[in-house]
């Protein structure tokens, strides 16, 4: 079955968001508190669209959230934002909750406010310049990264059922051959969050359902997928 | 045929590289307050005449040593001499003007007469000579001529000769002119009460007291009591005069007040206009500096982040007062100036110096008009400028930007990823934010006589640094690589793109950027 999520809120860049998740798979419901917006999101084909007042709890309990879904606060007003998000993370403890921030002090009060995540345009936009400036090499490759038309990206890969990679210690396997480099993981047997590679003080070692974010050109990507699919003996 | 050869020299002179660009130095070193080398000239000369008055008041009652004054007479007057005569050169271009009267004449069929220019020229020229600079140029040469003691007194244009190296004088002068009316209008107000107290005191005390003997000495008296400094040479002994005595004492007050608040209102006025030609000025010595239309959120939230890693100089101009203010309250450098004006940013240095522009305003029409504006003025400019829509983004190239922003597109594009890939959103925020737990991604870049020069990427040990080789900007390839290959030698110019945590990264380099010792 597909992920949920819930967008609250129906502007130009929720829009956006919400044609993302889409392409993505996800199944999408979008809450607005203004006709505007409502009449724009049904025009855009989306189905689940809910006409509601943000303020009140028991309306946003009818939509049925439940703790897998994801909620994404895109209010454009900044208090309403921090508002919704205390309300969802005070029903929905458990649900990730990513914001959209247009102000540093509202960064701040959606932090405070229970948000997983919350994104600021400012700061991204503000360190942005900073590497422009500073570090115009990096930026290249941040670029290429962003982009969706260029080949270099970051992907996370899952270490399939029966990967021969299973209970390999990571200094002991080669990324190198693949052209790919391994940025991090999630290494559950040590714990449940994503680590850098360059931050982890104890060794990681590859077990299937790990997660891996690997950096590389998509081709290249693909074959290292594709094989580390292969059993053990298949390899051999 | 004379004139003929006349117009052929001009041309000659106009075509002259050599000539042009000695014309251009000293025009630079004496006029040009921009200039990178003015200063060393002007502090030359500012120790020059220092020396020069100091020998000329010592010599006054104690005799100099022959090399002293030989030093103060040939050398200190022979670089007067050549600063004089070099002045009224680059004062104006006989050539040009030659040969532009020359291409009218014969644009138009008329016939050329070489006086016209000559006389344009010379007219200037001899404007030059009679300005009080230039006048005060020659007079701090005489000094020289030792036979004539009364030329020494000319000393005192050497000292004002340091007028012209020392700009904080010409503010000082320059915010005083702006009170030109209410200083000449207390001026008058104080000749005014000197002269009627003088007359009055005169009248009533040239019988009775022994000091007054002429009106000039009641003049004198008038004047002494009016300043408040009261020598007590000259005292009233009548009962009229001591009145008026008090009388000129109280109004004396009352002018010293005038002149202090008009002075004091004079310098708060200008106090900001003041700070920010100073600004303008640092700015323009620096080799690279940065200058941020408009003080929004973007722009605070810019400065604000990582205030410490603002590698070089910057200016934010910006019209509106409240946000000038603000900008101000948070200890930025600012200029309460149009950022898109052309006067303003014509005013920059852009000869010398690597201008950064920031258009980061929330309206993609200033952002474009600040752009093209900037990119009118200095051609070898950078620009980053922020754009709405990807339509935006297409026309702030078009006018010139080198960078584009998108603020929304890349945080929109953020969230996607946290929602999706939330093991990659760290990655990627990671890498946009720099967050000082989180890994950043730094530039190495290679010179001459540095360890990693010369040495095979497989030689380079990044794994005991925790350090990831990201790829290299390659300078015999001129292109990023991508994780590159381990054969790779590394060359002047090359730059490594590494990541790590912000610590690791530090040791890195300090161990890696060092000097090559014999050993290696």
């Amino acid at each position: 079955m597909n992920k949920k999520a819930f967008i609250f809120g129906y502007e130009e860049q929720s829009a956006f968001v919400a044609k993302e998740l889409e392409r993505d798979g996800f199944r999408l419901y979008i809450v607005v508190d203004n006709k505007i917006s409502y009449e724009k999101a049904l025009k855009d084909d989306y189905k689940n669209v809910f006409h509601i007042d943000i303020t009140d709890d028991d309306m946003i309990e009818s939509l049925n959230i439940e703790g897998s879904d994801y909620l994404i606060c895109m209010m454009r007003d900044n208090h309403l934002n921090v508002f919704l998000t205390l309300s969802l993370h005070e029903l929905f403890p458990n649900t990730v909750i990513v914001a959209m921030s247009n102000s540093l002090h509202a960064t701040r009060k959606l932090k405070m406010a229970g948000a997983t995540k919350v994104i600021d345009t400012y700061q991204v936009s503000a360190n942005r310049i900073h590497n422009i400036i500073q570090h115009p090499v990096s930026t290249k490759l941040i670029d290429s990264l962003l982009s969706t038309e260029d080949e270099l990206s970051l992907r996370e890969i899952k270490i399939p059922q029966e990967s021969f990679l299973d209970k390999i210690m990571v200094e002991d396997f080669n990324f190198r051959p693949h052209k790919i480099i391994l940025i991090g993981m999630i290494d559950r047997r040590l714990s449940d969050k994503f680590e850098f590679i360059t931050r982890t003080e104890e060794k990681n070692r590859l077990d299937i359902g790990d997660t891996m974010v690997c950096l590389g050109y998509n081709s290249d990507l693909n074959n290292f997928e594709e094989y580390i699919r292969k059993r053990r003996e298949e390899r051999v | 045929m004379f004139i003929k050869s006349i117009v052929n020299f001009a041309y000659l002179l106009g075509n002259s590289s050599r000539y042009l660009s000695l014309k251009s130095f000293f025009r630079n070193i004496l006029l040009n307050s921009d200039y990178k080398y003015k200063r060393y000239f002007d502090s030359f000369m500012i120790i020059l005449i220092i020396i020069s008055i100091s020998i000329l008041v010592y010599e006054v009652k104690i005799p100099v040593p022959y090399w002293v004054d030989f030093f103060d007479i040939y050398i200190v007057t022979t670089i007067f001499l050549i600063e004089y005569i070099l002045r009224f050169w680059v004062y104006n271009d006989w050539h040009t003007t030659v040969i532009r009267e020359f291409e009218e004449s014969d644009f138009l069929g008329k016939p050329f007469i070489l006086w016209k220019p000559t006389k344009e020229v010379l007219k200037g020229k001899i404007a030059y000579l009679l300005s009080p600079p230039a006048l005060i140029d020659l007079l701090a040469i005489l000094p020289v001529y030792r036979p004539i003691r009364v030329l020494r007194i000319f000393v005192l244009f050497r000292v004002f000769k340091l007028l012209r190296y020392t700009k904080s004088i010409h503010q000082f002068i320059d915010v005083l002119s702006t009170k030109r009316f209410e200083l000449l209008t207390l001026l008058f107000l104080v000749f005014f009460l000197i002269g009627t107290a003088g007359i009055a005191i005169y009248v009533f005390e040239e019988t009775h007291n022994d000091n007054i003997n002429s009106l000039f000495d009641s003049i004198y008296w008038a004047f002494i009591t009016i300043s408040t400094v009261g020598y007590g040479d000259i005292s009233p002994v009548t009962n009229e005069g001591r009145v008026i005595s008090m009388l000129v004492t109280l109004s004396g007050i009352a002018m010293m007040s005038f002149l202090t608040s008009i002075i004091v209102s004079a310098f708060s006025e200008k106090l900001y206009q003041l700070k920010e030609n100073r600004m303008i000025e640092e700015m323009n010595k620096r080799k690279k500096f940065m200058i941020i239309g408009g003080y929004g959120q973007m722009a605070r939230v810019f400065l604000q982040t990582n205030r410490d890693m603002i590698p070089f100089e910057y200016v934010v101009l910006e019209i509106d007062k409240d946000r000038v203010n603000r900008a101000r309250k948070d200890g930025f450098n600012v200029i309460q100036e149009d950022a898109s004006s052309f006067e303003i940013l014509k005013r920059f240095n852009h000869q010398y110096s690597k201008i950064i522009f920031l258009a980061l305003t929330r309206s993609d029409i200033n952002n474009i008009y600040m752009t093209l504006n900037a990119k009118d003025i200095f051609n070898n400019i950078e620009i980053i400028s922020r754009a709405k829509d990807e339509r935006m983004r297409k026309k702030l190239y078009l006018a010139g930007a080198t960078h584009v922003l998108m603020p929304t597109m890349v945080s929109n594009r953020i969230l996607v990823t946290a929602v999706t890939q939330p093991a990659m959103y760290k990655v990627i925020y990671a890498l946009l934010t720099g967050d000082e737990k989180t890994p950043h991604l730094s530039e190495l870049p290679i010179i001459i006589n540095q360890k990693l020069m010369d040495k095979a990427l497989v030689d380079v040990d990044f794994k005991s640094y925790k350090i990831l080789l990201i790829g290299l900007e390659s300078i015999s390839e001129g292109r990023f690589i991508f994780n590159p290959s381990l054969d790779t030698t590394l060359q002047h110019g090359d730059v490594l793109l590494i990541m790590g945590q912000r610590v690791s990264l530090e040791h890195f380099k300090d161990i890696y950027s060092k000097p090559k010792s014999i050993r290696d």
